[in-house]
């Protein structure tokens, strides 16, 4: 098992830096030179010459001159910087925001946090909802709740959960006033102590989270109801059954364990999908989350924050991966044996 | 089980003699149920409801997106501030029934009309509301016991007159549409031959009277109109005719003159020199140009004619009244014919075969969009834009035109999008699966880091790097592939796990020692047997496509606007104005593109049924 571990940490790290590699020349492709932005202000002020001289000087000391590699180890942090100290992502320098004039860490703090809070949060109470659904379902195959329940998935997932964010914005906020519409807080709130802020947050989240749970309710149940329906149509059932033991015992420790084996697998799909997902909620509620940041950031073209975003995104996605691929060798003894 | 049909019995006979009794041998065949796969899939598949209700709606929606284009054509440049978020309506010429034949006046306004019958009674009718508060259906009480006699409908208030020469102003007066000058003030009061009005006038947030001795008032919000006049020709007015924000007169010895203050900065100042030598008898205009009838009957046209107002028509006989639109012209001639000319968007133009010639008509009256003609006999015959069916949008665009032209898009984005990632997914799930080794390794380690990068965040970054400096079109393309690159692993790994089942199979081995070369062996004999499984991915994934595109489009990183989308016609829907008081302009792209993909999704899980038998036991 560790052995295994260790080789899926090595594909990650591997992969990780193709990616890295990859979005960094695709940065580079943009036609940007940050010398000549320095220089914008003092331009009228300067001679040709000068001005070409301290152009020169300045595009040496950033470093725009070296190869296309350079620069990409310099910006990990894996190369000396022209000033002679390491000074990349690896030392938890991620780049100066042109947006918000502020380094990318601080800028993206908050809105990490907030990002991560709801993704997670609505991930287990969708894994919640859905799991006993799906199983319920697979039990009662055919049966009335069933039939209703796989016309209501089919709208769930064939619906783009904009649109249902907007069908729950009308009748929650506008027509109901249960929820803000917007935001994060209320508008020029004085908190007493971090509690009351905390739950105002809780309350501004609510209506995104529910939206976010329920557009992946749909493919989820699903594929926890047809995975159940393969279990309980294995042999071992027939035989557990057959010893006599209770139904409950059958389902939930027999079947239900064979069911979770392709459910872990696509659970890292889902995951995915909540956090892409989440782009989309966060900017139509206008929360201030990662999507947010990340629209504004390549509405603005500061891209050094899209890129320290999409880095962010990228290790989400790897991370998952290789939880995934643990939990799945925990759960299936076989994979532990092949590999 | 195929029923006997036995048919009429000569082309039983003739079939018989043509075509031999093969018919019957086939016949008992299939009898005995002896179906290709496919058939037996085909039946399956149909035999389905939800198929069937599936097919039958994505069938409609297709053709609709499909010909509606040539319906409803798009124009990319339209933009019309008079008619932003109009609701669905379909009545801006239904005059009410308590005023059939007894109509005795109209004003035809922006979008609605104003209507007196013959009993003094003010009617309105049409799309009534200017804001969400103000509404021109309001009529005051004073104006309703009151005897008016006189009345005009401007793009957001309306004013009447009654009998004793007090003016009324109604609708929108926040921007001192309902503020009368001094001088108005002073004649109201003095009455008699000052305030003797011979015509009123309401336009954009302006108004004007003209009195029978010459004296013009204007009065309005001065900030958007030129609406001072000229010391030197006042009380020298015959007639006003007023454009979006400016004004010409006809004065009284018959020559027209442009008596506002911006003078040279206007077009309309250049009064054209075939009209210096003649005497005009009327004069009218639409929102950009004016127009002035000749003595003689002949009408010439000025001003910043964009949507051919210009073209005057020939006329049989001379035009006797003429009354102008926002962008067309509405002519009487002297033989009673009608005759309207200018733009033809909204039917303005299309006189109806009862009005345009024979026909004894009384009076006309003119809109914006909208003609009334009132005949001798007190029936009311009208032409030019009804309403728009699905509403309009944020800058007066018909939405159904845009949903029918959006769904196009969509449409071709998501079905090229689906073909580029099938034919990825197949080409490397081919090779991996047949030749397994390093190929395989290697593919299936590049569609694990392709398919689990974040979707969404990656395709915005795609298309806002590459999508810089490309064009609409190009960057149209651009989405395609985008979506195409990135959404071919699902197909890669289906393809290669069928063909890694199939590699085992009998006629494999045959293929192999009769042998066929490798590649023709993977893409000419297994290929055909995933195909089903194939399609029944394309179609699930044609469906994924299109709400990829439409949440790009809306996140304002797919399709750029002013193209429609489905999705982009969704965006800047979320703040409460636009959910709560212009439901339609997000409802109606929302429940079509919804219908569009249940319906796809339902044919796609009932084909997966019928392709893999197993599966319907779930």
């Amino acid at each position: 098992m560790g052995k295994y571990i260790l080789k899926r940490c090595g594909f990650i790290v591997v992969v990780f830096l193709i990616l890295s590699f990859l979005m960094f020349s695709l940065y580079n492709l943009i036609p940007t030179d940050p010398a000549r932005q320095e220089l914008e202000p003092q331009r009228k002020a300067l001679k040709a010459d000068e001005y070409q001289m301290l152009y020169q000087q300045l595009r040496k000391e950033m470093g725009l001159d070296d190869p296309l590699v350079v620069r990409y180890l310099r910006w990990m942090g894996l190369w000396k910087d022209t000033d002679g100290t390491f000074n990349g992502m690896l030392e938890g320098n991620f780049g100066y925001s042109n947006l918000y004039k502020r380094n990318v860490v601080d800028v993206i703090k908050t809105p990490m946090g907030n990002t991560i809070f709801i993704n997670i949060f609505s991930t287990i109470a969708a894994l919640g909802i859905t799991i006993p659904l799906g199983i319920f379902c697979a039990v009662h195959k055919g049966k009335k709740f069933d039939s209703v329940t796989q016309v209501v998935t089919m709208l769930g997932y064939s619906i783009p959960v904009y649109i249902i964010a907007l069908v729950f914005m009308y009748l929650l906020c506008v027509l109901w006033r249960v929820f803000p519409i917007m935001g994060t807080k209320t508008p020029g709130a004085e908190y007493a102590n971090s509690w009351e802020e905390f739950v105002d947050m809780l309350y501004h989240i609510a209506l995104p989270v529910i939206v976010m749970t329920f557009g992946s309710l749909g493919g989820m149940t699903r594929y926890v109801r047809s995975s159940m329906i393969d279990a309980l149509g294995m042999d071992c059932i027939r035989t557990a059954r057959a010893k006599g033991l209770k139904e409950k015992v059958v389902i939930y420790s027999h079947a239900w364990r064979n069911a979770l084996l392709p459910v872990i697998t696509s659970i890292l799909g889902w995951f995915l999908a909540v956090f892409s997902g989440s782009v989309i909620i966060e900017n139509t509620f206008s929360l201030n989350g990662m999507g947010k940041l990340y629209w504004q950031g390549l509405n603005n073209m500061d891209f050094e924050l899209v890129l320290a975003i999409q880095m962010f995104y990228s290790i989400v996605s790897l991370v998952g991966s290789l939880l995934i691929d643990i939990s799945y060798g925990l759960v299936d003894p076989r994979v532990r044996v092949d590999k | 089980m195929a029923k006997n049909k036995k048919g009429f019995f000569l082309t039983r006979w003739f079939r018989r003699a043509f075509m031999g009794t093969d018919q019957e041998v086939r016949d008992i065949m299939q009898e005995e149920q002896v179906q290709t796969p496919f058939r037996t899939m085909a039946r399956n598949f149909f035999a389905k409801h939800t198929v069937q209700v599936g097919l039958c709606g994505f069938i409609l929606v297709f053709l609709f997106v499909l010909i509606g284009p040539r319906f409803w054509v798009l124009d990319l440049s339209e933009q019309d501030s008079t008619l932003i978020n109009l609701p669905p309506s379909n009545n801006m010429m239904s005059i009410p029934a308590e005023m059939k034949g007894k109509v005795a006046d109209i004003a035809a306004g922006r979008t609605y009309g104003v209507g007196l019958d013959t009993e003094g009674k003010l009617h309105t009718w049409g799309y009534t509301k200017i804001t969400d508060k103000i509404d021109i259906a309001n009529i005051p009480d004073d104006v309703q016991n009151a005897d008016i006699v006189m009345f005009a409908g401007g793009d957001d208030h309306v004013v009447a007159m009654d009998d004793k020469g007090q003016l009324y102003v109604w609708g929108n007066t926040r921007l001192q549409q309902g503020n009368f000058t001094n001088d108005m003030k002073k004649a109201m009061k003095a009455g008699g031959e000052d305030w003797d009005i011979i015509q009123l006038e309401a336009s954009n947030q302006f108004s004007a009277v003209v009195s029978s001795n010459g004296m013009l008032y204007l009065w309005g919000n001065a900030n958007v109109a030129d609406i001072k006049l000229r010391k030197q020709y006042q009380g020298n007015v015959a007639k006003v005719a007023l454009t979006s924000n400016e004004y010409i007169c006809l004065l009284k010895d018959g020559t027209v003159a442009y008596t506002g203050y911006k003078d040279k900065g206007s077009a309309f100042a250049a009064i054209p020199e075939t009209l210096k030598n003649t005497t005009v008898k009327d004069i009218a205009s639409t929102s950009g140009t004016v127009a002035a009838v000749t003595e003689d009957g002949r009408v010439i046209v000025w001003g910043n004619a964009k949507f051919g107002e210009k073209n005057v028509p020939d006329f049989k006989a001379p035009v006797k009244k003429l009354q102008g639109g926002r962008f067309h012209y509405t002519a009487i001639l002297e033989n009673g014919d009608v005759v309207s000319w200018g733009s033809n968007k909204y039917h303005q133009c299309d006189v109806p075969a009862s009005v345009a010639s024979g026909a004894s008509v009384r009076e006309i009256y003119v809109g914006n969009f909208q003609n009334y003609a009132v005949l001798e006999d007190g029936s009311v015959q009208t032409w030019g834009l009804k309403g728009f069916l699905l509403g309009t949008d944020g800058l007066g665009r018909d939405l159904l035109t845009r949903i029918v032209n959006g769904g196009r898009v969509t449409m071709t984005v998501g079905a090229i999008s689906v073909i580029i990632a099938t034919i990825i997914g197949v080409l490397l799930g081919g090779i991996a699966g047949y030749f397994g080794g390093k190929a395989d390794l290697l593919i299936m380690r590049i569609a694990e880091i392709v398919g689990g990068l974040p979707f969404i965040p990656f395709a915005m970054i795609l298309s806002a790097v590459i999508g810089s400096r490309l064009d609409p079109t190009q960057k149209m393309y651009l989405i395609m592939v985008v979506l195409g690159v990135l959404s071919w692993t699902g197909t890669c790994r289906l393809v290669r796990a069928q063909i890694l089942a199939q590699r085992e199979m009998e006629y494999v081995t045959a293929a192999k020692a009769m042998g066929i070369k490798e590649r023709v062996i993977v893409f000419r004999h297994i290929l055909p047997n995933v195909i089903s499984l194939l399609l029944v991915s394309m179609t699930l994934d044609f469906a994924t496509c299109m709400l990829t595109e439409s949440s790009l489009s809306y996140l304002g990183f797919g399709i750029p606007l002013p193209t429609p989308t489905w999705g982009n016609l969704l965006t800047g829907a979320n703040n409460s104005v636009i959910i709560q008081q212009y439901w339609w302009q997000w409802v109606f792209p929302a429940a079509i593109f919804g219908v569009c993909t249940i319906c796809i999704n339902m044919i796609g899980d009932g084909l997966r049924d019928a392709v893999d038998p197993k599966s319907q036991e779930r």
